[in-house]
């Protein structure tokens, strides 16, 4: 008889990636269905067109690097889902099915496989994918593209500082509030969606809040960092407009921020892997988020994110844990 | 409830045997008595083939201060010294000893309120190592270098599946304090901690029970207070054990005495009584035998040198078992097949059905970070498995490789399944090799 031979330890966790990734999957899903509910059917089509693409294009990258079909099927952990159903969440409702492939294209192919695929990506697919579409399909989304204030990525931002743009969605849009504009909506209507204008998955944030509560229940992602992203942010978003508090509430229910917060800032490839490299990060994107929103008057909240990205690597290089015992030169002395 | 930053919950299996008695295992028709059961050099046998020994006579003596006294487990005749191949794969020389059925005792002579130096002096008499699975001779441990104040008993058994030092524990709560007041005694110190995880709940009750009661008021001013202990692997690893009753930090690359503390396990604890009180030396052992894949889980009584298969076939036998281990599911050894030799630091023998363990293919790591959440030593396992992949040896150091004792929560959790301790240990053995 034979017996499996094999180095400590000889228990695992029930966890796996893909297990994780589907978690994230279930999820989204609260808000792709609050999205559909909203803007229709072509929300639908343009989320199940993502979906595959993101799926279609990580295939046939295998395939291209002569990965067998059956390993690569075999290797499939639902990344490329969550990756395809945020990109569809970041699009407006009524964008071109192109403007849709595109842009799960560059994520997936360029973003993720050319750096080497599940784990290996240096910034989140998704976000890049967002800002992708808004820099290159800026017309075909509205002409987002506005002369007062240099690149808008979500809002028309109807304001005082942006009169003249040109308006494509015609709703009143939250971010409004925070530039000096009044509207009438009230923080219920932000929570809930309705007559809230936005992409697809970002409108609804009471569904996406439920969804991030499931991923902490499942222990997938840690309470702690939306929360301190959301502090953070909504402590200089109040300082910066002379302490008007009023402006908390919107400044979180506002854009993308909920959806970024709880779902695209939290990708483990892309955030520290220490707790206190954690906090480094979530208070960094925090302030980031403020200070661009408020310099660039429009949503900022995937640039910011793109930004704290990319300066991952240095928090781990330097925000390293002290092992235990370990003595440091003050307290040897 | 006390513990440690880090670790996880991990399912413990021990229902199987948690409430089965010790039962003594048989006489059986060979035993192969290892000299190299103890951390350091192996014993010297003094004995020749063809020798009657009797029932714990010296057969091999320590050489060397870091080595351990062997004796034998029955009384019998020696059939052959020699180098046999073990199913860990490596080769250890062993005394082969037939028993020839009853006879006298070879113990010592028991000790009568003895000194700190006869207590000393007995246990490295005894041979008597710790039996948590380290196996460092309990001897030299009790003379530190650094000035001692606390000594800290193991009854954490934190690996999933064994119960040894549970039912030990559970059936000789008054011989085990005794031990722990004896080293004590030996150490001079009068602050005693006893850590038992909060999952053996009886065992905490039966140690609360008996102190204060018989052995106190003989004893006098030593003063053992039992510590339930959060359920969390690895509770019972002597820095996290440390740490979780007295607070203080072993310093890294540093032993226990560095901060006044000297940790036994409670099967050590036992051993010191018997060796004591009543002269007998190390000569056997309580096991856990469990598991899937063995027909009858108990836990045995059993003497050094014991053929594991001779075990298993007490137990009843082998049922569609796919993985063996020595030790527990977590830090254990696995053996390609039975021809194993029990020594005195073996707590458990597992024989695991398929669906037991996770057969593991690793993934990309997604820098999930769980392994540095979990790591009780706070280091951060995927940069060292990353840098050691890449041939980085200097780098997998920086991340903590070298602190490392491979309890295996990192890999646990990991939920890309990846190699984390296999990595460590490269890293340990490139690193030595100055590479």
């Amino acid at each position: 008889m034979k017996y499996k031979f094999s180095s400590s330890p000889h228990l695992r966790g029930n966890d796996t990636t893909k297990r994780i990734m589907l978690d994230v999957c279930l999820a989204l899903l609260p808000a792709c269905i609050a999205g559909c509910l909203l803007f229709g059917w072509k929300a639908l089509i343009l989320l199940a067109i993502c979906v595959a693409t993101s799926f279609a294009s990580e295939i046939i990258y295998k395939l291209c690097s002569k990965v067998s079909l059956k390993k690569a099927l075999a290797e499939f952990d639902f990344t490329s889902i969550v990756t395809g159903l945020l990109v569809g969440m970041n699009l407006y409702a009524d964008s071109p099915w192109y403007v849709a492939v595109l842009t799960c294209v560059f994520a997936i192919v360029v973003v993720k496989m050319l750096f080497g695929g599940t784990g290996k990506n240096v910034v989140n697919p998704a976000i890049a994918g967002r800002i992708f579409a808004f820099i290159s399909f800026g017309a075909a989304l509205g002409g987002t593209f506005n002369s007062n204030m240099g690149f808008d990525d979500v809002y028309h931002v109807q304001g005082p500082t942006s009169v003249g743009a040109t308006v494509h969605h015609v709703t009143a849009t939250p971010l409004q509030y925070l530039f000096g504009a009044t509207s009438e909506l009230s923080n219920w209507d932000l929570l809930f969606g309705t007559g809230v204008n936005g992409t697809i998955g970002e409108v609804c944030k009471l569904a996406l809040i439920i969804g991030g509560l499931y991923l902490v229940l499942r222990n997938v992602i840690n309470w702690r960092w939306p929360v301190i992203y959301t502090a953070s942010m909504v402590v200089l978003t109040v300082c910066l407009n002379k302490f008007n508090f009023d402006l908390a509430i919107p400044s979180i229910l506002s854009g993308g921020f909920v959806l970024g917060a709880i779902f695209m800032a939290t990708d483990y490839v892309t955030t520290p892997a220490t707790k206190a490299g954690n906090y480094v990060y979530f208070v960094f994107l925090g302030l980031l988020t403020a200070l661009l929103r408020h310099l660039t008057q429009s949503e900022s909240v995937s640039f910011a994110i793109l930004l704290g990205n990319l300066i991952v690597p240095l928090i781990d290089s330097f925000v390293i844990n002290k092992p235990f015992g370990k003595v440091t030169a003050k307290e040897g002395k | 409830m006390k513990s440690f930053r880090g670790g996880t919950h991990i399912p413990d299996n021990k229902q199987q045997t948690a409430n089965i008695p010790i039962e003594i295992m048989p006489v059986v028709p060979d035993y192969y008595v290892s000299l190299a059961q103890h951390i350091g050099k192996p014993a010297e046998p003094i004995v020749e083939v063809g020798q009657l020994v009797k029932e714990g006579e010296l057969i091999a003596k320590a050489s060397g201060f870091v080595s351990a006294n062997i004796h034998s487990p029955v009384c019998g005749t020696i059939v052959d010294i020699g180098p046999y191949k073990n199913a860990t794969g490596a080769t250890t020389t062993c005394i082969h000893i037939k028993p020839t059925g009853e006879g006298t005792l070879g113990y010592y002579e028991p000790l009568n309120d003895p000194t700190a130096e006869q207590i000393v002096a007995r246990i490295a008499e005894a041979g008597i190592v710790g039996m948590g699975g380290a196996g460092f001779p309990t001897a030299v441990k009790l003379q530190p270098k650094d000035k001692v104040d606390t000594l800290v008993i193991n009854g954490v058994e934190c690996e999933p599946y064994l119960n040894c030092d549970n039912r030990l524990m559970l059936e000789k709560p008054v011989e085990l304090l005794k031990g722990i007041r004896l080293i004590a005694k030996a150490l001079g110190v009068s602050r005693i901690y006893v850590g038992i995880e909060a999952n053996k709940p009886q065992a905490i009750q039966t140690l609360l029970a008996q102190d204060g009661t018989a052995p106190k008021a003989t004893e006098g001013s030593t003063d053992i207070v039992v510590v339930p202990l959060k359920t969390k692997y690895p509770q019972g690893a002597e820095k996290t054990l440390i740490y979780a009753t007295t607070k203080r930090k072993v310093p890294a690359g540093g032993l226990p005495s560095a901060v006044g503390v000297v940790v036994c396990n409670v099967a050590t604890a036992y051993a010191v009584y018997q060796a004591v009180t009543l002269g007998k030396p190390l000569y056997e052992r309580v096991m856990t035998v469990s598991g899937n894949g063995i027909k009858k889980p108990q836990n045995l009584l059993v003497r050094m040198g014991t053929p594991l298969k001779d075990i298993v076939t007490f137990c009843a036998g082998l049922d569609n078992c796919d993985k063996l281990l020595m030790g527990g599911p977590m830090m254990g050894k696995t053996l390609v097949d039975l021809s194993y030799n029990l020594t005195k630091t073996d707590s458990g023998f597992l024989a695991l059905h398929e669906d037991e363990y996770v057969s593991v293919l690793p993934t990309a790591c997604i820098h999930c970070g769980r392994c540095v959440d979990v790591c009780p030593m706070h280091l951060e396992p995927l940069y060292i498995d990353f840098y050691i992949q890449v041939n980085d040896t200097a780098t997998a150091v920086k991340y903590g490789a070298l602190d490392c004792f491979e309890c295996g929560t990192c890999a646990f959790v990991c939920p890309a399944r990846r190699p984390l301790v296999q990595s460590v240990r490269l890293t340990k053995q490139r690193h030595r090799e100055g590479k």
